[in-house]
């Protein structure tokens, strides 16, 4: 069955080329109809292929040739390790109830097929993505989905907002691609190839076959630069401006994309390289530093935000920074566990905004309320995904988040376990804050409240699914189960152990379960049932300064902006002075000398064909003066 | 009639002297006829020397005699040719001044 | 050097003052008919060159087409025009002296050339004629060696003809 695993990523791009065929004025339902049923036989490979891979183990590369670069080949194909075989089922699924829950969304859109041919190739490229077995093919497909990212985000590309966002989201992201490639060809030159396993071999080695920088060294470059690449495409500080942006584009996207797959590819790439980072401390260190300041400084701005979506995105920019830290701290098992958690909690909460927004046409927090008696599945899904973010117990996030907490104290870390435990407080505040803000009180806005309506079932069933999955999905590496996900993944190493794996820690659990349900408690007592004592625009004025400091967003954008643009203008500045009074000038003075030239020679075009005729004729005098005198004409 | 020897050096002075008389009238005068008539002075001037030189050289003959003739043919046809224009253009400017026929100036 | 002097020699250097003396009037004198008339004088000395050196046919060419057509032609043409027109006195603007200047060097450089090369004695004994009158030779030499050169300057005479007749027509306003 693994070596049907390249019919995962196929189907839809089939599904892409069948819409790309049909061309824009593709009937809704065709279009949802072609993409749902090529991505749920797509998930339904994927989990054949899961099945298989569990009783396998890791499957080589299926590679064919492709080309030959002097001595050295390169190929492409595909590869079913038990990592990539866990991201196929859970990108495959996600997209799937997408896909479902965008016909439902996205109804009425004037380009909603072009929107399904989008999705489609974003499904198509994030699965190659995961099942490339090299480093070229998988940066390839990786500038695929921020293509796709882009596209997407700028959907409505008529909202100068919208298309703001898809160049922000482009641009900054591509610093860390940059970082990515550059850490590849490094790599490629150092060890001459592509693969996995033989960059993997050499790094493990420590044999560069690089003589000018330490082979140490270069491990530690290498995998900064590959982090690089994966710190711009999950959003992680400081490069994470560009996610909370990335919200104008429609939900289902943020749902899938921008929380769920393509901003977990980062942390796939830093698992996949993981023996890499492995072979280097200060990069691990690194990865667990940068994780637990996007961890607690993304929860802190997401405290204050006004917009449900934004919330949410601020959201998955700390839970990414939770992955990364699990992956810095060597608990390679509970970032990936926390990946696939966290892919259906947040798209759930996604989804259940893009249900609200859907519902009440807002997406102000301040504009919505009460819509418990209006939206009942919604929210009770809500609560579901909300419960799982915040770390309640059985929910998923409950033991993900618990093992990388575990993991950062066990290893000697007690400064990032600190961090994560405050950001975890954050998290479930601000989560109940959106929960209680939307469902419950009096409707602030009574004629939104009036018309709001639960969606179809094309929109209630994925929410039901992901709600069932957030529930349950955390007992895949409970002690309940026997840590089998960390069973099933180390299965990928010869030595079935990779990184670190914390023991069950009881206190530490009821620790963070308490801090969990203090967050919510708080968030209850603020929004659900103020007391006049306790409003939050009192709250607000209290804590004055810091409220706007969060607000702000730690004034991020405005530092970026002096920092980035006012250099980039002061530098345009002098190249515009170099190029107006060095290069211009220059170009002037040729002209002038031109000019002055061709005054003089005005005088001699008269226009009179005697002149001319004269000037013949002294040059026919010379002429013949020189014939005669060099010429030999006199005796 | 018979042959006087004559100086060949004085036949060639004599041409050339007409010729740079009709350069320079042809250089410098104001009536677009004068400068026709300076042109055939110099044709004239040309047609001596090529009779002249047609005794001299390796094999005398009547090979310079003959270029004279067709000179003259073509220096017919020329003054033909050139006097039309000119008529043709003093109907169209009522001169035959040679500057005033200056396309190029302002 | 007086030696060398005989009959044909004096009738030489006469025409040749004749000659010059009309060239030097053409460029001096003022009113267009007068120049035309000493253009004449000028083509009637060549002429009479020509005959002096023994080319009695093209002297005689010279004759008919140059002092007879030619001038007469140039005439018609003054008449044509406006026959009144007077050369402006003589300035000396730069183009003038430019001119002069390369006339006189010209000439200068000339007949110091002519004056500095030996040239061969006139073979007084070779018959240019080859038995036959000057006219006769010529003849001969044009229809058997320049048959092709002179039915093709007979064309060029047509088309000149031609050509002159329709650039000095009249136009008329219909054609356009």
């Amino acid at each position: 069955m693994v070596a049907y695993a390249w019919l995962v990523p196929l189907l839809p791009l089939a599904a892409y080329v069948f819409l790309l065929v049909l061309g824009r004025r593709a009937p809704e339902g065709v279009a949802a109809g072609v993409s749902v049923v090529c991505s749920l036989a797509s998930f339904l490979v994927s989990a054949a292929v899961f099945r298989a891979a569990a009783s396998q183990g890791p499957v080589g590369p299926y590679l064919f040739h492709w080309l030959t670069l002097g001595s050295a080949s390169i190929s492409f194909g595909f590869e079913v390790t038990r990592l990539n075989a866990l991201m196929i089922l859970v990108v495959s699924l996600v997209s799937t109830l997408v896909l479902l829950y965008s016909a439902g969304y996205m109804h009425g859109d004037e380009r909603f097929p072009v929107f399904y041919q989008y999705l489609n190739l974003f499904v198509f490229s994030m699965l190659a993505l995961v099942l490339s077995p090299n480093l070229l093919q998988l940066y390839i497909f990786w500038e695929m989905v921020g293509l796709c990212s882009y596209l997407l985000v700028g959907f409505w590309y008529f909202k100068p907002e919208a298309a703001l966002a898809a160049k922000k989201s482009f641009i900054v992201t591509r610093i860390g691609d940059t970082g990515l490639l550059i850490g590849i060809v490094l790599l490629y030159w150092a060890s001459g190839s592509f693969d996995y396993s033989t960059v993997f071999a050499a790094a493990g080695a420590g044999q560069w076959s690089l003589g000018w920088v330490s082979g140490q060294e270069l491990t530690t470059l290498c995998a900064l630069l590959v982090f690089l690449g994966a710190v711009g495409k999950s959003a992680q500080f400081p490069l994470h401006v560009w996610l909370p942006d990335a919200m104008e584009g429609p939900t289902p996207v943020s749902a899938l994309i921008h929380a769920a797959t393509m901003v977990a590819a980062g942390v796939y790439l830093v698992a996949r390289c993981y023996p890499l980072f492995q072979a280097s401390p200060g990069a691990l260190a690194t990865v667990a530093w940068i994780g637990a300041i996007t961890a607690l400084l993304a929860a802190l701005i997401a405290l204050t935000q006004r917009d449900i979506k934004r919330v949410i995105a601020y959201s998955t920019v700390s839970q990414l920074g939770y992955m990364m830290l699990a992956l810095g701290v060597g608990a390679y098992a509970y970032g990936v566990f926390h990946l696939m958690t966290h892919a259906f909690f947040k798209a759930l909460l996604f989804l259940a905004a893009g249900s609200v927004i859907h519902a009440v046409d807002t997406q102000d927090l301040f504009e919505m309320g009460g819509l418990y008696r209006k939206l009942p599945l919604t929210a009770w899904t809500f609560l579901a995904g909300a419960l799982a973010l915040a770390g309640v117990v059985p929910f998923a996030g409950f033991w993900s988040k618990d093992d990388i907490l575990a993991a950062a104290l066990n290893t000697g870390h007690p400064v990032l376990w600190g961090m994560l435990l405050l950001a975890a407080f954050c998290t479930a505040f601000y989560i109940f804050r959106v929960y209680f803000l939307v469902f419950t009180g009096a409707p602030r806005q009574p004629e939104r409240w009036q018309h709001a309506h639960e969606g179809s079932w094309v929109m209630t069933l994925p929410l039901l699914v992901l709600a069932a999955m957030a529930t349950i999905a955390g007992f895949f590496n409970s002690p309940l189960n026997g840590d089998g996900l960390e069973h099933f993944l180390f299965a990928d190493s010869p030595q079935h152990q990779i990184g670190y794996t914390a023991p069950e820690n009881v206190p530490l659990m009821l620790l963070s379960l308490l801090v969990a349900l203090l967050g919510i408690g708080l968030a209850a007592a603020v929004y659900w049932r103020p007391r006049q004592s306790q409003r939050p625009e009192r709250w607000a004025r209290a804590w004055g300064p810091f409220y706007t400091l969060s607000y702000r967003k730690f004034y991020l954008d405005e530092v970026y902006y002096a920092a980035l643009v006012y250099t980039g203008k002061g530098i345009a500045a002098v190249v515009d002075w170099i190029d107006r009074y060095v290069i211009d000038a220059l170009v002037r003075v040729v002209g002038r000398l031109v000019y002055s030239v061709s005054v003089l020679l005005k005088f001699s075009q008269t226009g009179q064909v005697q002149a001319y005729s004269t000037v013949a004729a002294l040059g026919v005098l010379v002429l013949v003066a020189w014939a005669m005198l060099r010429a030999g004409g006199v005796h | 009639m018979a042959y006087f020897p004559i100086p060949t050096g004085s036949l060639l002075a004599l041409g050339a002297i007409l010729f740079c008389i009709g350069l320079y009238g042809a250089l410098t005068k104001r009536n677009l006829i004068i400068v026709l008539v300076s042109v055939e002075l110099m044709l004239n001037a040309a047609n001596i020397n090529l009779v002249v030189f047609s005794r001299l050289g390796l094999n005398p003959g009547l090979n310079g005699q003959v270029f004279a003739l067709f000179t003259i043919t073509v220096a017919a046809a020329e003054i033909a040719v050139g006097l039309a224009l000119l008529l043709a253009v003093f109907r169209l400017r009522k001169t035959s001044d040679v500057n005033d026929l200056n396309e190029n100036k302002n | 050097m007086l030696a060398y002097l005989n009959g044909g020699m004096v009738v030489f250097y006469l025409l040749s003052v004749c000659i010059l003396a009309c060239a030097v009037l053409l460029i001096n004198l003022r009113k267009v008919i007068y120049m035309a008339l000493a253009l004449g004088g000028i083509f009637l000395g060549c002429a009479a060159v020509y005959f002096l050196v023994g080319a009695e046919f093209v002297g005689v060419a010279q004759l008919l087409v140059y002092a007879g057509a030619i001038t007469i032609l140039i005439m018609f043409a003054i008449m044509l025009t406006n026959h009144e027109a007077m050369e402006p006195a003589l300035r000396w603007t730069w183009r003038q002296v430019a001119a002069a200047a390369a006339a006189v060097l010209l000439c200068a450089v000339l007949l110091w050339t002519i004056r500095s090369t030996v040239w061969p004695p006139s073979p007084a004994d070779v018959d240019l004629n080859q038995g036959n009158s000057n006219p006769v030779a010529v003849g001969i030499m044009l229809f058997r060696d320049y048959a092709v050169p002179f039915e093709l300057v007979s064309l060029l005479l047509i088309v000149g003809l031609v050509g002159a007749v329709i650039l000095a027509r009249e136009r008329k306003e219909e054609d356009e």
